[in-house]
């Protein structure tokens, strides 16, 4: 049977990406204007930040995908993409240039939720098996 | 020698460390060693100092203050306490903003990067990184470009102004000057009627003497100079006159100076080294050039030399007239001698005195002068040096006459009086500094005033009077418009203050002294506006309007 605890983190998970994304992207903007940003330290952040959206939609639509069918190739596959943006997370809560307090709240948060993601994605699996 | 020191490595230096602690930070401390008013966290103030101070002009120091977690110091002032005490803490200051600065990653972030210093190797980079035209060694317009031009003035006669560069044929006439340092520059052009006197200093060494072009005569006369500009006229420069200045000093002329002397090596000593070019340019009054000619001074180096001075000058005079020096372009200049000159018996007009070599008062440009004071100072021994009278300068000087008892009167005020007023005095003064002697109205008259330092006479006696002061008051006015206003003398007066002569008894002495002195007044009346002529109403009546009765 499908995970509904897993479902509805995917569904909050989403939602609070959407929020995440834009407001990564809004404080970038704002770094750049307000500190002294030079173009090589802002290629990377942008281009991390869309590399891990991207990431961010495949994995949510596998997990999803695989949580409905039960299938547990997918979440598989979701869950080794959850450690990429794990990692990516780690990157702008420690190893971005200009670390505000707001993004460690809301990597915190995300980091918070892809834990939980993650430790109900491996039950579901071992459910499905 | 810098040979020896280029060979030591060369070592990168640093910048002065950032000081980052706050404790240590304090931007009122301004006087070094000295307590700084008001200051509360100037370490050179002491308790009772700051028993003294009313507040702290300075109550916080800290970082950033975008960053969420710094450390700060606060001082403050205990008014309450008796004497007033500073408190100082350390405390950590925190951001309460969201947006607060947690950490960063980029080193450059919140503070300025100390500069690259310069080295040997990095030069030329950082020279094309920051250098801009300031720092270039030869000015892109330098080069005229001679494509660059209108076809449009193809068929304009071009002539030369006041100002423009002269050109040759390959660049610019050049006088070498001092920029910046006292090395000379090759880059600065001779303007046309721009008087000019330069000098600066040339490095040289007697074994690389014959390579140094600056030094040899064929530089300064080698390239011709164009009639008129972007013409294909050329004048050529010929060699005036050539001295030879020897090791000490001594300056011969040379009488052939048709010959090139070139720098060459002799017995350890490099000779015909130019030491000095005078340039003198005749150009007509449409702008041409039609004779240029230099006069060089030629001179001798050792091997202890490193360096010379070079001087340079330019001067230009107008074809068929004689160069007269004006004190002026029409108003007098301060600084400049005034001009005098007298009418010979005779003539109706004044005419500046022609036997100019041996008149001794209007030195031999005209000017009226003053006794010079000497060291000695000893009216009976002076020689008759006179310096000109500079316009605007106030002078003042005079020597002490010694009266011995054998000396008679009479020849004596003749001698001081040709001692305080030359051999001629001058009776005219020209108005203008450009006065010409033609024109009878442009000169003044100088009056001659005698004032006695007694007032009174025993009646029926007319005692030998001495002159002991000759004051001259030159009174000038400033004429012509109020944004430029010239200088014109008006009037001049010649006082001669005496005094009575004292018979001395036998083996007694006196010293009196004498004095002459200049004054210049300004009576300038105050200005006038001047306003255009209130427009007038014209109104006539018709003809016949008061027809049928007219």
């Amino acid at each position: 049977l499908s995970s509904v605890p897993l479902q509805l983190l995917f569904y909050i998970n989403g939602i609070y990406y959407i929020f995440y994304f834009l407001a990564t992207l809004a404080m970038i903007v704002y770094k750049s204007q307000v500190f002294s940003y030079p173009d090589d330290f802002l290629a990377p952040d942008l281009a991390l930040l869309f590399v891990m959206a991207i990431l961010e939609v495949l994995r949510l639509y596998l997990g999803s995908k695989g949580n409905l069918t039960e299938e547990e190739a997918p979440l598989g596959l979701s869950l080794v993409i959850t450690v990429g943006s794990v990692l990516l997370s780690v990157y702008f809560l420690v190893w971005q240039t200009y670390v505000l307090k707001a993004d460690v709240i809301i990597n915190a948060v995300l980091l918070f939720t892809y834990g939980l993601e993650s430790l109900l994605k491996v039950t579901a699996i071992a459910a499905f098996v | 020698p810098p040979e020896t020191r280029a060979a030591a490595p060369a070592r990168p230096r640093r910048g002065p460390a950032p000081v980052t602690d706050v404790a240590k930070l304090c931007v009122c401390d301004l006087l070094v060693a000295q307590c700084d008013v008001n200051c509360c966290c100037d370490p050179d103030c002491s308790a009772a100092d700051f028993s003294l101070f009313t507040t702290c002009s300075v109550p916080i120091v800290t970082g950033d203050s975008r960053l969420c977690s710094q450390k700060a110091a606060t001082y403050s002032l205990d008014v309450k306490a008796n004497p007033p005490k500073r408190i100082s803490k350390l405390i950590d200051h925190v951001n309460p903003s969201v947006f607060c600065i947690h950490s960063t990653n980029y080193k450059q972030a919140l503070s300025f990067s100390p500069p690259e210093m310069p080295t040997a190797q990095n030069f030329d980079r950082l020279l094309k990184q920051y250098g801009s035209a300031t720092f270039s060694v030869a000015p892109d317009s330098w080069n005229v470009n001679t494509d660059a031009q209108n076809p449009s003035d193809a068929n304009e006669t071009y002539r030369y102004e006041y100002g423009v560069p002269i050109q040759t044929v390959d660049a610019f006439l050049r006088l070498p000057s001092p920029v910046v340092s006292s090395w000379c520059s090759d880059t600065n052009p001779a303007g046309f009627l721009v008087n000019q006197a330069t000098k600066c200093t040339r490095s040289v060494s007697v074994e690389k003497c014959d390579n140094i072009q600056a030094v040899s005569m064929l530089f300064y006369i080698n390239s011709s100079i164009l009639a008129v500009p972007k013409s294909s006229q050329m004048v050529n420069i010929t060699v005036q006159s050539i001295v030879v200045q020897s090791l000490n000093g001594t300056r011969t002329l040379l009488n052939d100076s048709e010959v090139l002397r070139l720098p060459m090596i002799l017995d350890e000593l490099c000779i015909n080294i130019v030491l000095g070019v005078s340039y003198h340019i005749t150009y007509t009054d449409g702008g041409e050039i039609i004779e240029a000619a230099a006069s060089f001074v030629l001179g001798a180096i050792n091997q202890a030399a490193l360096s010379i001075e070079q001087s340079f000058e330019i001067s230009f005079t107008q074809v068929n007239t004689k160069p007269v020096p004006l004190s002026g372009n029409p108003g007098y200049v301060v600084g400049l001698p005034i001009r005098a000159g007298f009418r010979p018996r005779g003539y109706p007009f004044p005419v500046e005195c022609l036997l100019a070599a041996l008149v001794l008062n209007t030195n031999k440009y005209n000017q009226l002068t003053i006794l010079q004071s000497t060291s000695n100072q000893d009216c009976l021994a002076a020689q008759g040096a006179r310096t000109p009278i500079l316009f605007g300068y106030n002078m003042i000087s005079g020597c002490k006459l010694r009266i011995t008892a054998a000396m008679k009167c009479q020849p004596l005020a003749e001698n001081l009086l040709d001692l305080l007023k030359g051999q001629s005095f001058p009776e005219y003064v020209a108005s203008f500094g450009n006065s010409q002697a033609q024109d009878v109205l442009d000169w003044v008259p100088i009056t001659h005033l005698h004032a006695s330092e007694q007032k009174i006479y025993p009646a029926f006696q007319t005692p030998c009077q001495i002159p002991v002061s000759l004051e001259i008051e030159v009174k000038w006015t400033k004429y012509g418009s109020l944004v430029n206003p010239q200088a014109r003398i008006v009037n001049v007066t010649a006082t001669v203050t005496t005094t009575t002569w004292k018979q001395l008894p036998s083996g007694r002495e006196r010293t009196i002294p004498v004095t002459s002195s200049v004054v210049f007044t300004d009576v300038s009346s105050p200005a006038e506006p001047g306003y255009k002529a209130w427009p007038t109403i014209n109104v006539k009546l018709p003809f016949d309007f008061f027809f049928p009765f007219v």
